[in-house]
């Protein structure tokens, strides 16, 4: 591009060097989208390969046959159901909790103004940044001791508490943009707060609520290291700690159950994180997305 | 929260002052807001701000597994921290950490820059499918990602192993156990955290390049500018405060990456791997020497809040209407 001045003459030559940098960025490109796009898709290879196929020195890379043998066993073979039912009860329970409490406190930080006000933004922000492995300690022994662990409800509480700073800012976001003059009148037409608060206010940030309900959901589904190390027996586990539990230390892994158990887990995460992709990158650089 | 009608209504009484100027917020002293937050207040302060000041107090005390049912435990002073310190496990550790937390930070940082640029460059459909690409990384929950990068790694059978033997550069790598030399190790899972670190960043460097005014770049161009000058004095400059917001975000959570390094390699071959919080965490929970664990994780909390600070601020100053 040095040469955009010296245009006329050498208009070929310019047109010439922008396609082959078009050509090179689009090879680039292909390259990029290759890498990324190749241990999805080798997981969801293996998953649909019978076992002959899925053990070979030389890989296979468009298998011959497909087979949902190992979704079977996958589903099947361990204590998939219990598992499947504790994530969603935990789930359930965080999505509940963190959006009717998230929801209050984002109206309180954007619809009033009082002292104190900033103090509580600032501090959400800096609890949502405390290392979760740092707490993981001391809620062990303070859940070991109230005899919250391994039940639902210390799980569920763990997850609130994780969620409810992201689902803060986010929802707040929302309320923000509402003009105070739909809120106005419905005073004026004799609405109370609690009023216009539940019939005027929190159907408007409808969205902001999806959103939300999604980043809870994916957080509450994907966690491994809390439920790993508070619920400690099989029939308490979430289904995170069902997937890890595929390996086998001794060798003899059944990679081709595993690969299914990782695609029937990982579905609805990518699903639904396709639906708030867009929230996510303003949200996370809004600063409130664990990692 | 009915009860606090009333100073909000307007009333159409004399004592009424005339008809205030709406303000943009209601500045009264009511107590809804106080009522609405309480919920989130006490969840907040009971699981994670108390916690934080219980782990302090639990460092500095013998809390073992035998407390756990006995509930006995004695005030130790600072002898949790005295060990920590005098033990070179633990510096291995910390060193193990920045210098890893480094290297991943700088490799999704320059790989992400370089694809948001990338991004920049293509046409509509093509910049459609990286984006679908990346999209797909980012979303895979990392316990999924850990157990894939396991099979792809795998000794016998893995695709990488089959790929790094076929140019016949690094000799027969078939039965490379990745898991078990500590490099190797590093290395499998620093590709697995770079995958996935690299598509946030990249998309929200990208947000913040479309927004960089066209102009700019041309009046660079038509002064006689080469790409690279663009760059650093267009680009750059506008790119810098998101950039270093990704990176600080980043160094954060590189930092206390756990389920990566705890699937892939269990933070062996022999402690070869165990960063600081895969460390604390098998102090704390394997060995169950919880007030050392402790002790461990609130050096690791002060070496990450100057940084958590400057982020804080950041954000503060960044114009958010707070």
């Amino acid at each position: 591009m040095t040469t955009a001045l010296r245009a006329p003459t050498r208009a070929p030559v310019k047109v010439n060097r922008r396609r082959r940098r078009k050509w090179g960025s689009n090879v680039l490109a292909v390259v990029v989208t290759v890498v990324w796009l190749f241990p999805v898709y080798w997981m969801i290879n293996t998953a649909f390969k019978p076992r002959p196929e899925v053990m070979t020195s030389t890989p296979i890379f468009f298998p011959k046959s497909l087979t949902f043998t190992n979704f079977a066993t996958a589903i099947t073979q361990t204590s998939f159901l219990t598992n499947l039912k504790n994530s969603l009860i935990v789930v359930s329970g965080t999505l509940l909790f963190s959006i009717v409490l998230g929801l209050f406190a984002a109206a309180a930080l954007s619809r009033f103004r009082f002292n104190g006000r900033r103090f509580i933004m600032v501090g959400i922000l800096v609890v949502q940044m405390l290392p979760g492995t740092a707490l993981l300690i001391p809620m062990f022994l303070v859940f070991n001791s109230i005899g919250l662990l391994g039940t639902y409800w210390g799980l569920i509480l763990a997850y609130v508490a994780a969620v409810l700073p992201f689902s803060i800012w986010v929802m707040r976001g929302f309320f923000i943009t509402i003009p105070v003059a739909v809120e106005e009148s419905a005073r004026v037409d004799g609405a109370n707060t609690w009023q216009v608060l539940t019939r005027i206010l929190f159907p408007l940030v409808a969205p902001g609520v999806i959103a939300t309900s999604i980043f809870a959901f994916i957080s509450a589904w994907n966690d491994y290291l809390v439920a790993y190390t508070f619920m400690k027996s099989q029939s308490r586990y979430t289904l995170p700690v069902w997937l890890a539990s595929f390996t086998n230390p001794q060798g003899g892994t059944d990679f081709g159950a595993q690969m299914a158990a990782s695609v029937v887990f990982s579905l609805p995460v990518v699903v639904f994180f396709m639906l708030i992709q867009r929230k996510l990158v303003t949200g996370m650089s809004a600063g409130a997305v664990k990692g | 929260m009915t009860t606090s009608t009333a100073p909000n209504v307007p009333i159409p009484e004399a004592q009424q002052p005339a008809p205030q100027r709406p303000n943009r917020q209601r500045k009264l002293a009511s107590p809804a807001p106080w009522f609405l937050l309480a919920p989130s207040g006490i969840v907040l302060l009971a699981v994670t701000v108390a916690p934080i000041f219980f782990l302090v107090y639990t460092s500095f005390t013998d809390y073992s597994q035998r407390t756990l049912f006995t509930g006995v435990y004695h005030v130790v002073g600072l002898s949790q921290y005295a060990d920590i310190l005098a033990d070179p496990d633990f510096w291995a550790s910390v060193v193990r950490t920045l210098l890893f937390t480094a290297a991943m930070v700088i490799g999704s940082v320059v790989i992400g820059t370089a694809v948001a640029q990338l991004m920049t460059r293509l046409g509509t459909a093509m910049r459609y499918v990286v984006t679908i690409a990346l999209i797909f990384a980012w979303a895979m929950p990392t316990v999924a990602s850990s157990m894939v990068w396991k099979w792809l790694f795998q000794p016998g059978y893995g695709v990488v192993n089959w790929l790094l033997t076929q140019p016949r550069v690094f000799g027969d790598m078939t039965n490379t156990d990745w898991a078990n030399n500590a490099a190797l190790a590093y290395l499998s899972i620093w590709l697995l955290i770079v995958w996935q670190a690299v598509p946030f960043i990249a998309l929200t460097l990208y947000a913040a390049l479309t927004q960089i005014p066209h102009e700019l770049h041309e009046a660079a161009r038509i002064d006689g500018a080469g790409e690279w000058r663009v760059w650093r004095a267009v680009t750059l400059p506008f790119l810098a405060p998101t950039l270093l917001l990704v990176t600080i975000l980043s160094v954060i959570w590189d930092f206390n990456v756990f389920n990566q390094i705890w699937l892939v390699s269990q933070g062996g071959p022999d402690g070869a791997t165990s960063t600081l919080g895969v460390y604390a965490y098998k102090v704390a929970f394997v060995s169950f020497k919880v007030g050392q664990g402790a002790a461990i994780s609130v050096i690791t909390t002060i070496l990450l809040i100057g940084l958590t600070a400057i982020y804080v601020r950041n954000l503060i100053r960044s114009g958010e209407d707070l």
